[in-house]
């Protein structure tokens, strides 16, 4: 175990972590700080991130530092768990996932055989029946930066669909620097193999992304994060909109993956270069609409398909105005 | 080689704070302490004594105490009983720009006059943008060699453009060839305000239509027809009705949320009266509601009659033959609710006016004085929170959990009697 950590240390050498803390503790499932503009502060609290908080508690190390954040639910825990017995579960069950892994990939990618995957045209990415599937989302909110909105994610009505509710509120933090503020955004936790590995979605046959909604009417705005494991872009980003209609029906949102624009720290780069799929990281959904007030999204399933009709390949030129330097 | 070194830890220093547009950008006004006239490198200091210039200027008018934080709020103070309006802002900067000849404090007045537009209403009005960039100094802060290019020209006055240009794409205003000529006038064409105005053309443009479901920026006031407009954003059928069944009291009560006279509006397609026709008896029909829909920056609230879905084995499968090669569906069971028969929007939230909805529905439906229908008049999972002081409509907020079995047959009788 000593060993597995001194490498996965290594690895995260390259990367500037803001919390050397964060670093050590490789186990953790919750971890936003590498990904999350926001990540300077907690994340907002959310009924599947204590959960998952919970769960993980039992699999620090002795000579690891505790989190902060974990200690809010560590009183409850102690009386629960114990901690060596919690430990060898979880070292078995990161061993198991390591074979499982071993014999998948003589089967075939994800372990599902080959002709399957090839073929398959739709594929279902996340669904939202039960609670363990909420626990693969994190919700921030600009309370993080001082603001005062807020956000919650629960599942919905006969546990068939997600609600992601909360006040958006646009006054802006009093902390001398930011004069606007008003966000809320909802992300994926990045997919970890065994021993926390990170691991990527390849789509690179799909070419459409399909979410089936049900909004209150105000836009939102879709982001898609790319595996950074090599080089270091943890504030890149591509993003497009995705406008609910409101009402009772449900509605079916289909964004080629064409139509994503790439943008940096938050402002569209000039540069454009189109999404390339096979290195997914995360997916998250945002609303920054500036209008104060109440909000709701109900999420059924988020899916990836082909659109035999969709042959755009990219959907934004450069120009040479804004960026002379690829048309020398 | 010191001058060199003190040159560059100048721009590093401006460009620390945030000169450039492509790095986040405060809308905080820095203040310049004591507004100086900008002197290019090329003026003769002659010029600026103010005592002696050629023009007569009519007296300063006597300034009230100075804070250092607003250097220029009096000229937007006004007579009490004046009104904040297009006329009035234009006046002020116009004031500002007679009684200034040399523009002191020009960046600090544009920095004021952008925060003071919402309050006089004119945040989306292109002319008056178009007005406060042209308080700036022409041809003062063009870049004329090549120093001036590499460093920073003008940081201050640059990041003050890029600031008007921000506040007009945060309310989506498009700039226009009037805009784009002061901006050449002003910085030149290489400037950050004139990159910022080209992003601006061009991801405006990309991204004008891209809404499916446009609602345009002007909402009617009318309660009435802005129920109407929201009934027919919400239902995809194009064919369905908008019925009015009750419109709201005269304009001379002033009151258009009277408790005693709300409107209601509902919505029906032909498909769902149907539905509605074929409907069993035996099972009842629900009023569920109110839930928040929102336009643009204003939310209103709607209520549904909706019966439960049918169990598992009355459900009619619809196999669908699947060719060999293509498998376009997903392998997931997509969450089925029961089918909506009608939507309705009303000026209030209580049974009592939701009944006379159902009244109203039963014209066009005899087939429902046969169905039970049950008022669930609370909010849904959570989705409605307590209301904020923007919303329009509040949502009645005593019944919290849900009202019990009202049997439309009983109501249908005490009305006739």
């Amino acid at each position: 175990m000593a060993l597995v950590h001194k490498l996965l240390n290594g690895t995260y050498i390259l990367r500037k972590c803001l919390k050397p803390s964060v670093a050590s503790c490789p186990f953790l499932g919750t971890r936003s700080a590498d990904y999350c503009s926001s990540s300077l502060e907690k994340p907002a609290a959310a009924p599947g991130k204590a959960s998952s908080q919970r769960k993980t508690e039992g699999n620090l190390e002795g000579h690891h530092q505790r989190e902060v954040a974990l200690d809010i639910t560590s009183p409850e825990d102690k009386p629960e768990v114990s901690f060596d017995k919690a430990i060898k579960e979880e070292i078995k069950d990161h061993f198991r996932r390591l074979k499982n892994d071993i014999v998948n990939h003589w089967i075939g990618p994800e372990g599902r055989p080959l002709h399957e995957v090839l073929m398959e045209q739709a594929k279902v990415v996340w669904q939202f029946r039960g609670k363990e599937d909420l626990d693969k989302w994190i919700v921030t909110s600009d309370k993080a930066i001082g603001g005062r909105s807020e956000v919650f994610l629960k599942m919905g009505k006969s546990n068939r669909s997600a609600l992601l509710y909360g006040t958006l509120s646009s006054e802006a933090p009093q902390d001398g620097e930011s004069d606007r503020s008003g966000y809320c955004a909802m992300i994926s936790k990045i997919p970890r193999g065994p021993f926390e590995r990170k691991t990527f979605y390849d789509w690179s046959q799909f070419n459409t992304l399909y979410l089936r909604v049900r909004g209150d009417g105000r836009p939102w705005m879709v982001n898609i994060r790319e595996d950074m494991d090599i080089i270091q872009r943890k504030d890149q980003m591509y993003s497009y909109f995705m406008f609910t209609r409101g009402g009772p029906y449900w509605q079916e949102v289909k964004i080629p993956f064409s139509k994503f624009f790439f943008s940096n720290r938050g402002r569209i780069r000039d540069a454009q270069y189109q999404l390339l799929l096979d290195k997914i990281s995360s997916i998250g959904f945002t609303l920054a609409d500036k209008v104060d007030g109440p909000f709701f999204l109900e999420i059924d399933f988020i899916g990836v398909f082909t659109d035999p009709a969709h042959t755009e390949e990219f959907a934004y030129e450069n120009s040479p105005e804004l960026s002379p330097r690829l048309f020398k | 080689m010191s001058w060199a070194q003190g040159i560059l830890l100048a721009r590093g220093l401006s460009r620390g704070w945030g000169g450039i547009c492509s790095t986040a950008l405060t809308g905080v006004p820095f203040s310049q302490g004591p507004p100086q006239a900008p002197r290019g490198l090329h003026c003769s200091t002659a010029a600026h004594n103010p005592d002696s210039s050629l023009v007569p200027r009519p007296p300063e008018p006597p300034r009230g105490p100075v804070k250092a934080l607003a250097p220029h709020v009096e000229l937007f103070r006004q007579a009490p009983d004046g009104v904040r309006d297009k006329a009035s802002f234009v006046q002020a900067v116009q004031n500002f720009t007679q009684y200034n000849v040399h523009k002191r404090g020009h960046v600090d007045f544009i920095y004021l006059a952008l925060r003071k537009m919402r309050e006089y209403g004119v945040e989306r009005d292109l002319a008056v943008y178009n007005l406060l960039l042209d308080i700036f100094p022409k041809e003062v802060f063009r870049p004329r060699n090549i120093f001036h290019s590499i460093f920073l020209h003008y940081p201050r006055q640059q990041e003050c453009g890029i600031a008007v240009l921000e506040q007009m794409e945060n309310h989506g205003v498009m700039p226009n060839k009037e805009t784009e000529f002061l901006l050449i006038q002003i910085f030149g064409r290489k400037s950050h305000p004139m990159l910022k105005f080209v992003r601006m053309k061009l991801w405006f443009t990309r991204f004008k239509n891209i809404d499916p479901f446009p609602i345009s920026r002007d909402l009617p006031q009318d309660p009435v027809d802005l129920a109407s407009l929201a009934l027919r954003h919400m239902e995809p059928d194009l064919s369905a009705r908008v019925t009015v069944y009750q419109m709201p009291l005269s304009k001379d009560s002033r009151d258009a949320t009277d408790p005693t006279e709300p409107h209601i509006i509902g919505i029906q397609s032909p498909d769902q009266q149907a539905a509605l026709a074929h409907h069993d008896p035996a099972r009842p029909i629900f009023v569920e509601g109110p839930f928040s829909l929102w336009l643009r920056d204003k939310c209103v609230y709607y209520h549904i009659l909706r019966a439960d879905l049918l169990p598992p084995e009355e459900r009619l499968d619809l196999a669908y033959g699947r060719s060999s090669w293509d498998d376009y569906e997903f392998n997931i069971n997509e969450v089925e609710e029961g089918p909506v028969f009608a939507i309705c929007m009303a000026g209030a939230h209580d049974q009592a006016t939701l009944a006379k909805w159902i009244q109203g529905l039963q014209e066009t439906n005899p087939a429902l004085d046969r169905i039970p229908v049950v008022f669930r008049l609370s909010g849904s999972s959570g989705e409605l929170l307590a209301s904020s002081s923007g919303l329009e409509e509040p949502p009645l907020t005593p019944p919290e959990g849900q009202e019990e079995e009202e049997n439309n047959q009983q109501r249908q009788q005490q009305s006739q009697s």
